[in-house]
């Protein structure tokens, strides 16, 4: 078994056996020995596939080797090549240690998983590319003793390579250009000068290590032995020599992946010092900073910000009443058990708050009440007839100025009620025997308690600094005396023209006014039969039902356009069986009634005509600008109702007819006015805005059947708009704690919001239940 | 007057379900941190108060009712002012995903998107989901056996392009030989930052895109340039070695042109190029606007404009009034002021009139390059109708105008550069490869890079896309330090490398296969097909499926 046996790669003939045939007389002669020498001549693939089971397999090779030598190599074979190699030694090999006493060209190892590769020469491009190593086997072995062509270890991922760069093809670059391209794992130790194109995120290159040293001293020599070169021994044991490029694992190979300089690196070394060593904006703005900040921030850096606007905007009844009387207020001086203060408070704002904000007001305030969004608005006529015995406020000390009043309507009576607690002297001149203008003249009592009107007069009547002449007939020379007389006159005489329209039969029409007055004086004329109203406002409505209590059988109301009535007017006039016409155009008034624009008769006993009244200005002086408006000449007033002359104001229904309430604010600014200038003060209209809808939050309220049943549950009810309720919602929802009360110095109150907690969520403003938090860009 | 009790409905009035946006809030999940609401860059979203009412029966009179129980909920405004645009934020700072926003397709606010008599805008891009073409085009010329088969990660590339005049080289050897005038050319990474001023863009955002520029150029050594759009440059910048590595544009308002000529003398190096505006894709025959809450203090001083102000650049330049012209007075002027060593090329939207201008510049011996944006480009603001239904795909546009020069024998001669929607669904490197074998020398990129480096948010859904209001919650496109600080420049840089270093590995994948690894293939269209036979036909590539 053991006889050597010799394959040669010639024929008898001297021709050259093809690799298939030269194959099979090797396996052939592998199965009578082990020992085996091969005189090839170019045949490829030689020396694989020899399965000794443990024995080893000894082959040499003489003569020109083909390509792929030990190619599929067996554990156990050992083939040594006497000479150089082609391509692709070890190919495949899976354990054969191949020695080549020559150079090997391109490819060594290529895909090579066990085994040891010793090379006597240089090697060609590409060698240990793909070259594996299993761990259950021994690690693949190249050993070089030149250089490496190019491409070396692509790929590699595990083979060991020692290349010695002794008589190298390439002594500058020992391991050729670009090697390692790829390669993941596996070591290359080194001996000689490299250049610096292995590929660096795959390979370092790195000291050896005490171990790596004396495994390459262990093997040295075993290699040297085997390719005759025992006496580079000495040369190659100089640890000092020897470098390795090791493969980066993939852990740190992921590090580094932004690139082989961190970006730290790159701004202090290469990217500040572009600049000149600075910010490059330092020039067009100097101490900008830009430095990073996160998503949530709180401080300066906030975008928007809260704040506590408690009392800057004018809850809905305030706002809408003419006279600005601040419900809220009163109902919290309510809840807070200061009844009395509540009513005090009141009696600032009107002197009439039963007769007009208890009965007469279409109650603006209330129609715009925000509690109506949960359940039943606040029943604010109750709470103004509440009002109907407190005591009227006390006079301030005296200014020393006196104030002629002419005209003792709604207007002329509050600028004198306002005037007079501020310590002014007020006389009303009065052209009728009695205060209180139309309201005492026209409005029915029914719709008006007199009880209640006659102890609201006498309360007024009663103010010190007050004083009324009655049956005044005011005229220019009687004006001018009390320009002489007092230090300001205000013009409050209403309108006390009826107007009237020139149809034929129009002097057998009753304008509404005087019918008003009459149906109201002691002995009222008795009506029968059919009565027509030219007008269907909520006056002709008031006509409507008077004339019903004075006998009439069936009201018309006619209009040349859709009635504007509304209200608890037009309902109490349509209760009484009153009928509205619409569009009606008066041609003319006969014996037997009013006949159209048609020529057809609505029947009449009666005819009174409604539609409007017109100031009588005749005693007014030329320095008081009147404008004309629909045939009748208005006074220009400015919001706090002066007029052109600065010694003369003029209020209420002789600027622009409106509401009872809209006189009695007229008289209330024009009295503001007037005393601040008295006190050289300057004159504050109201002036807040009216709090949004959207900045209370509703739904902190739940429906309560308990609606209007008493001051107590209206004040319960109350949303308090606009003015903090001091509920603490605010820092119980805060998320960052940012919100806190603040007690004040004089017993008040605030919440502040720490700038250096708050996220500016604005949480807080969608909780507020009073609208006071408000979040503003900042 | 409706009754304070009622609920006002106006013609603008929304339901939530009528908007873009829907917020999607999970009120079992949600702490009540306030964090999304603070963060929210449209104010849209609040705490809301809910009621819920239990009717209960009893029998007892007197305690009849219903129980009432409150709830909070995070809901989001229905006002069309501050509709919620999608942008995500809030889940982003959400510690409990308890909140997103959800699109939803049936929207009616772009019925009412034209409050005050204006008609809709924002930044961002082209409203349009569906795939683009350039998606479809696919590589299929695959050398295996038949041509040396490359390796992506193995073998060496060369795949950067010349940005500039290429001589013929008869006519460059004539010139070298006698010291004539050689026109100035750029060896470039072809796929380029598209033009986004200093002003569109936060100081952030600007200095990280040119810094992360920059660290490809020098530690890496991939020649990327980034154009700056109109608007200047700050003159640090103008001063420093990074320069070069910029492509300055000139365009019709002018803006930070007086910084850049006083910089010219106390320059280290030449900037990469200069691009002449005449278009945009985005919005062709629009000039340029920066709203007035986006000219901060520094900006205003870097464009030499008062503060908080409106700075438009008119549709069109208002001395030039022709091809002809223009290229004489713009291109000469421009190369001149760098003494005829810098490349200027003029950049217009896509056209069908493109060829005209590229047979003009063909004939001028200092235009070195063209630039044709398509309409998916991008904008910092734009009307709607001119960013969805105003401009010409890039497409067909390069396509014709490469044949056109093949035509004359002119295709290595004067590059032509495409934009307008490379990289739109993240298939940057597809499109771009497209673009060039159809005869494109480079690309630009503007929204990708945004979306890439800096996390853009915005969407082809109408996502986000408030860059025209300056509120970018990435700070990308904000003048306001309290938003733009939150992009850390250094992190930019380093997308901007990680992008580009990506970029090469994907490019270095089609260009292997192809059997291409010395030159960019462009004009290589054997190498396209796609499966639709009219684009196909119309592409001049292979109809394959």
């Amino acid at each position: 078994m053991n006889k050597q046996i010799i394959v040669k790669g010639l024929d008898e003939n001297g021709e050259r056996i093809s690799t298939q045939i030269f194959e099979e007389l090797v396996q052939e002669a592998f199965t009578k020995s082990h020992d085996l020498v091969l005189e090839t001549y170019g045949q490829h693939n030689v020396g694989g596939r020899l399965k000794s089971g443990g024995e080893t397999v000894n082959i040499e090779i003489n003569g020109p080797c083909g390509q792929r030598v030990g190619c599929m190599g067996m554990p156990g074979t050992k083939i040594v090549v006497n000479g150089p190699a082609s391509d692709d030694v070890g190919w495949l090999n899976i354990g054969a240690d191949i020695t080549v006493k020559g150079d090997a060209t391109n490819g060594v190892c290529n895909a090579m998983a066990e085994g040891k590769v010793y090379i006597g020469g240089s090697i060609g491009a590409r060698g240990l590319t793909m070259t594996k190593w299993n761990p259950e086997y021994k690690r693949p072995e190249l050993w070089i003793l030149g250089s490496c062509g190019d491409s070396f270890a692509e790929f590699n991922c595990g083979g060991v390579a020692v290349v010695c760069g002794i008589d190298a093809k390439t002594p500058d670059n020992v391991l050729g250009y670009r090697p390692c391209v790829g390669m993941v794992g596996g070591s290359i130790y080194y001996h000689g000068k490299i250049d610096k194109s292995y590929s660096q995120i795959n390979v370092k290159a790195v000291l050896l290590s005490d171990e790596q040293w004396q495994w390459l001293m262990d093997n040295l020599p075993v290699y040297l032995k085997s390719i005759d070169r025992m006496e580079l021994l000495e040369q190659l044991s100089k640890r000092d020599e020897w470098s390795m490029l090791d493969a980066i694992p993939p852990q740190e190979r992921a590090l580094m992946k932004t690139g082989p300089m961190p970006m730290s690196e790159f701004v202090r070394t290469i990217w500040n010092p572009g600049f000149g060593g600075g910010d490059p904006l330092r020039d067009l703005a100097p101490g900008l900073d830009r430095s990073p900040i996160g998503l949530i921030e709180t401080g300066d850096l906030r975008r928007k910000k809260p704040f506590w606007a408690n009392r800057d905007k004018a809850a809905p009844c305030a706002y809408y009443c003419p006279v600005h009387i601040p419900t809220i207020d009163r109902l919290k001086l309510m809840r807070e058990g200061k009844g009395d203060e509540a009513y005090e408070m009141l009696m600032e704002y009107t002197p009439l708050p039963a007769s007009v904000c208890g009965h007469i007001c279409p109650n603006l305030c209330m129609k715009n009440c925000s509690r109506q969004k949960i359940d039943e608005k606040i029943d604010v006529q109750m709470l103004g007839r509440a009002a109907k015995d407190k005591a009227a406020p006390k006079a301030a000390p005296s200014l020393g100025k006196k104030v002629a009043i002419v005209g003792g309507g709604p207007a002329g009576m509050n600028a004198a009620w306002q005037l007079a607690k501020s310590g002014v002297e007020a006389h009303i001149f009065e052209k009728d025997n009695k205060i209180g203008g139309k309201l005492a003249q026209v409005i029915p009592w029914e719709r008006m308690p007199k009880a209640i009107w006659d102890a609201e007069i006498a309360r007024f009547m009663s103010v010190e600094n007050i004083t009324v002449d009655f049956d005044v007939d005011m005229t220019k020379e009687k004006f001018s005396e009390l320009q002489n007389d007092f230090d300001h006159v205000i013009v409050a005489v209403g309108t006390h023209s009826p107007r009237t329209i020139p149809f034929p039969g129009h002097e057998k029409v009753i304008p509404a006014l005087d019918f008003l007055k009459d149906a109201k004086s002691k002995n009222p004329t008795k009506l029968k039969g059919n009565v027509v109203i030219i007008g269907a406002g909520n006056v002709g409505c008031d006509v409507a039902c008077d004339a019903y209590a004075l006998g009439a059988e069936q009201v018309t109301l006619v209009d040349i356009q859709q009635p504007l009535a509304f209200g608890k007017e037009k309902a109490a006039a349509e209760a009484l069986g009153a009928k509205f016409k619409w569009p009606v155009m008066t041609k003319e008034v006969t014996d037997e009634g009013l006949v159209d624009a048609a020529g057809h008769l609505i029947p009449a006993d009666t005819v009174i005509i409604s539609i409007g009244d017109v100031p009588a200005l005749k005693f007014l002086p030329d320095s008081v600008e009147v404008i004309t408006v629909g045939g009748a000449g208005w006074v220009k007033c400015d919001p706090a109702g002066r007029t052109s002359d600065p010694k003369i104001s003029a209020v209420g229904d002789v600027e622009r007819p409106g509401l009872a309430t809209n006189a009695l604010g007229a008289g209330k600014n024009v009295a503001d006015s007037l005393i601040a200038e008295f006190k050289g003060e300057e004159y504050k209209p109201f002036a807040k805005d009216l709090i949004p809808q959207m900045s209370l939050t509703h739904t902190h309220y739940a429906p309560d059947n308990q609606c209007g049943v008493s001051e107590s549950t209206e004040a319960d009810r109350c949303m308090s708009c606009g003015t903090c309720r001091d509920c603490h919602l605010c820092e119980t929802i805060c998320p960052e704690g940012a919100i806190s009360r603040e007690k004040l110095p004089d017993d008040s109150f605030q919440y502040v919001s720490e700038d250096d907690k708050c996220i500016a969520c604005g949480f807080c403003a969608d909780t507020c239940p009073c609208g006071i938090w408000l979040i503003k860009p900042f | 007057m409706v009754s304070i009790r009622s609920i006002p409905s106006e013609p603008s009035s929304l339901s939530p379900n009528d908007l873009p946006w829907r917020i999607v809030h999970d009120e079992n999940r949600c702490t009540l941190c306030g964090k999304c609401a603070a963060v929210c860059p449209v104010n849209t979203l609040k705490l809301s108060y809910m009621r819920k009412r239990m009717p209960r029966m009893v029998l007892n009179s007197s305690e009849r009712g219903s129980n009432f129980k409150t709830f909070v909920g995070i809901r989001q405004s229905t006002d069309v002012g501050r509709r919620c645009v999608g942008c995500g934020t809030c889940s982003m700072v959400c510690p409990n995903e308890a909140i997103a926003p959800v699109h939803n397709s049936t929207d009616r606010y772009k019925f009412q998107a034209t409050a005050g008599g204006d008609a809709a805008k924002r930044g961002g891009r082209r409203n349009d989901a569906s795939s683009s073409l350039l998606d479809r085009i696919i590589f299929n010329r695959i050398s295996m056996l038949t041509d040396p088969a490359l390796d992506a990660g193995r073998h060496e590339f060369t795949y950067n392009t010349i940005l500039g005049r290429v001589l013929p080289p008869e006519e460059y050897i004539k010139r070298k030989l006698s010291g004539e005038w050689i026109p100035p050319t750029r060896e470039i990474f072809p796929f380029i930052i598209g033009s986004m001023s200093f002003g569109a863009l936060s100081p952030n955002m600007w200095l990280g895109l040119l810094q992360g520029v920059a660290y490809c150029n020098e530690v890496l050594g991939i020649p990327v340039v980034m154009a700056t759009g109109e608007g200047g440059c700050p003159p640090w910048v103008l001063k420093s070695p990074f320069l070069k590595y910029i492509i300055l544009q000139v365009a019709s308002g002018y803006f930070g042109w007086d910084e850049i000529i006083r910089a010219i003398p106390d320059m280290q190096c030449e900037p990469a190029a200069i691009e002449i505006k005449y278009g945009q894709g985005a919005k062709p025959g629009d000039g340029g606007l920066l709203m007035w809450f986006k000219v901060s203090k520094l900006i205003a001083r870097l464009r030499g404009v008062p503060e908080g102000i409106d700075l438009p650049s008119p549709p069109v330049h208002q001395t030039l009034y022709s091809i002809e012209e223009s290229v004489m007075k713009m291109i000469q002027s421009m190369s001149m002021a760098w003494n005829f060593k810098v490349p200027v090329y003029p950049k217009i939207s896509g056209s069908t009139s493109a060829k005209a201008v590229l047979n003009n510049l063909v004939r001028n011996p200092y235009a070195s390059a063209l630039l044709i944006d398509g309409i998916d480009g991008g904008t910092g603001a734009a009307y709607d109708i001119s960013l969805n239904a105003t401009g010409h795909p890039i497409a067909t546009n390069v396509r014709d105008c490469y044949l056109d020069l093949c035509k004359q024998g002119k295709q290595n001669e004067i590059p032509i550069f495409a934009a307008g929607g490379v990289g739109k669904n993240g298939n940057v490197v597809q499109n771009a490869l497209a673009l060039i074998m159809l005869g494109a020398s480079g690309v630009h990129m503007g929204k990708f890079i945004m979306q890439s480096a800096a996390g853009c948010l915005g969407s082809e859904q109408n996502r986000c896309n408030v860059c025209n209001v300056g509120i970018c919650p990435k700070g990308i496109t904000s003048q306001n330090p309290k938003i733009y600080r939150r992009l850390d420049p250094d992190k930019v840089a380093e997308r901007v490398v990680e992008t580009f270093q990506a970029i090469q590995v994907e490019v270095k994948k089609v260009m292997a296969p192809l059997g291409r690894s010395q030159s960019l293939p462009i004009g290589m269209s054997d190498a396209l097909g796609i499966a639709d036979k009219d684009a196909a036909d119309r592409l001049n590539i292979q109809y394959v499926c």
